[in-house]
């Protein structure tokens, strides 16, 4: 995936919804929120330590003081954090399950010192040593440690990620997510992040709005959605069902766009904060917070590919307009006409395609369609 | 089965022709267009053809599939493209059939039916400049 040229008369963003990405924090964690502020997140997720490692040097007051006066001058919204890769709080191994409490202990306390609303944790894995076990054990450490925090005055809540189903892990079927939710019971700081290439590999659909609608209600009835905090945004490398978790950029995997536009307007989701966790962060980020904020603005990106004499007439032979949701192949040529008045000949006598189709001038276009246009042939 | 191909380098009309000179076609011919030294009054320095390529093979393929199914022959096709020279071949088209006028007439509606529809699309580079050839136009290229 090559990064696109700049949209030509970019339209105005007009949501209200948080959207941002995993941000890298080499350089010190307060860099996270800087870069994130640059590409236009007004939410940021980050690691408060190395997730391959079980200790980490301590979080010094200095350190904190620089990361809030950071986060007051950068605006961010809100932070969320994310555990490291290595606890389980399900361990049948009890030095494991300690080493684990007392790591997941450590996260939470930086959280809360750093103003972080969410540590985001995988919920462990059973090892092939019982499953139900391994769902009792991880209940009473949630139990455990929400006690202690809570006496401590902590802050940052735990939100338990929906997991992809591979290997051993446990919560990828909403029903066992919401036995663990039920066997904590309610707690202000217990909820639920929903990462959308985890939901999709573990065999829910999203891709259109039956499916989305239904994998919503599914959630809602056996995990909650009151107990939604974070969304996940990622497509998905693998298809539907297949257990593997492997991120794609927004649109380009076996997902497709019209779950992320589903996710980013849907009105029981709003209040949601949505985060991207895609490769290639330091160039497609911005690519990929840039589309869901076009998304949750009801505005589809899509590229004219011009050929033929109408390649020479504009500076590069790709154009990317924006689009009010809706449009069809005549608003798309009305805009590219009034961006650049000398392709105003391509309204009489062309024709347009998507990929290897044809298309008429009511078709509706997609985020993400590129057109290319067709002068007269003169092959052979 | 029909055989269709967009290719950059130069068109070998051999391999073409026995692909369709299978037991059953008592004919092979082939039609070769090559690049002319003039257009339109104007001398020609060489030729590069643009295509978009996804709608391209696929157009291709749907015109030697109904040569086949209208003539009852075998078609394989290819277009050349990129940069190509004076007396170079840029397209080229071989049918087998069981019978001599059968393959002329698919030949032929090949041949015009690729010149119609499959966008690809030539630009002339003469002494004075370089041109677009759109349908009936020459379009001078603006720099
Ligand atoms: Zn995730
Ligand atoms: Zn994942």
């Amino acid at each position: 995936m090559t990064q696109a040229n700049p949209v030509i008369n970019p339209l105005e963003r007009t949501h209200t919804r948080l959207i941002g990405a995993h941000m890298p924090t080499s350089g010190g964690i307060q860099k996270s929120l800087i870069s994130g502020k640059e590409i236009g997140c007004t939410v940021v997720q980050l690691f408060t330590g190395s997730p391959r490692q079980w200790s980490h040097p301590e979080l010094t007051e200095e350190t904190v003081q620089l990361f809030r006066a950071t986060h007051a001058e950068t605006g961010i919204q809100e932070l969320i954090a994310h555990d490291s890769y290595l606890i389980n709080l399900a361990a049948p191994d009890p030095a494991v399950m300690n080493r684990s409490r007392g790591a997941f202990r450590s996260e939470l306390d930086r959280a809360s010192r750093l103003g972080i609303s969410w540590v985001v944790t995988h919920m462990g894995a059973h090892l092939n040593q019982g499953e139900d076990e391994a769902v009792q054990r991880l209940i009473e450490s949630l139990k455990l440690i929400l006690d202690e925090t809570d006496a401590l005055g902590w802050t940052a809540g735990i939100a338990l990620e929906t997991t992809a189903g591979q290997g051993t892990g446990l919560g990828w079927k909403f029903e066992q997510l919401g036995t663990i939710l039920k066997g904590v019971g309610d707690h202000p700081r217990l909820g639920v992040c929903m990462d959308t290439c985890h939901v999709f590999v573990a065999g829910n659909d999203i891709r259109d709005a039956v499916t989305f609608n239904h994998t919503i209600e599914e959630f809602d009835k056996l995990v909650g959605l009151k107990y939604l905090k974070v969304i996940h945004a990622n497509d998905s490398v693998k298809g539907l069902g297949s257990r593997v978790d492997r991120h794609a950029h927004i649109g380009e995997g076996t997902i497709g766009f019209e779950a992320f536009r589903l996710i980013s307007t849907d009105p029981r989701l709003l209040h949601v904060p949505i985060i991207v966790e895609t490769p290639d962060a330091e160039t497609m980020h911005a690519v990929n917070v840039g589309k869901l904020a076009r998304m949750a603005s009801g505005i589809i990106g899509v590229q004219l590919q011009l050929h033929g004499s109408y390649s020479d007439l504009t500076p590069d032979s790709t154009v990317c307009l924006e689009l009010p949701c809706g449009s069809t192949l005549v608003e798309l040529v009305d805009a590219a006409i009034s961006a650049y008045p000398k392709l105003e000949g391509i309204r009489s006598h062309c024709r347009f395609a998507i990929k290897d189709t044809v298309i008429d001038t009511d078709t509706l276009l997609q985020e993400g369609d590129v057109v290319a246009l067709l002068p007269p042939s003169s092959g052979g | 089965m029909a055989f269709v191909n967009i290719q950059e380098t130069p068109l070998e009309i051999d391999l073409l022709e026995k692909r369709v000179a299978i037991p059953v076609n008592g004919a092979v011919l082939s039609f070769i267009g090559q690049v002319r030294n003039n257009s339109r009054n104007r001398e020609v320095a060489y030729l590069e053809y643009q295509v978009y390529r996804p709608l391209a093979l696929k157009e291709m393929l749907r015109i030697a599939e109904e040569a086949e199914s209208k003539w009852g022959c075998t078609v394989a096709m290819v277009h050349r493209v990129g940069r190509i020279e004076l007396g170079e071949a840029s397209v080229a088209i071989a049918v087998g059939s069981p019978h001599r006028a059968e393959g002329f007439d698919a030949c032929r509606f090949c041949i015009d039916t690729l010149k119609e529809t499959v966008p690809i699309w030539k630009r002339e580079f003469c002494p004075d400049g370089s041109y677009w050839i759109e349908g009936e136009d020459a379009i001078p290229t603006s720099e």
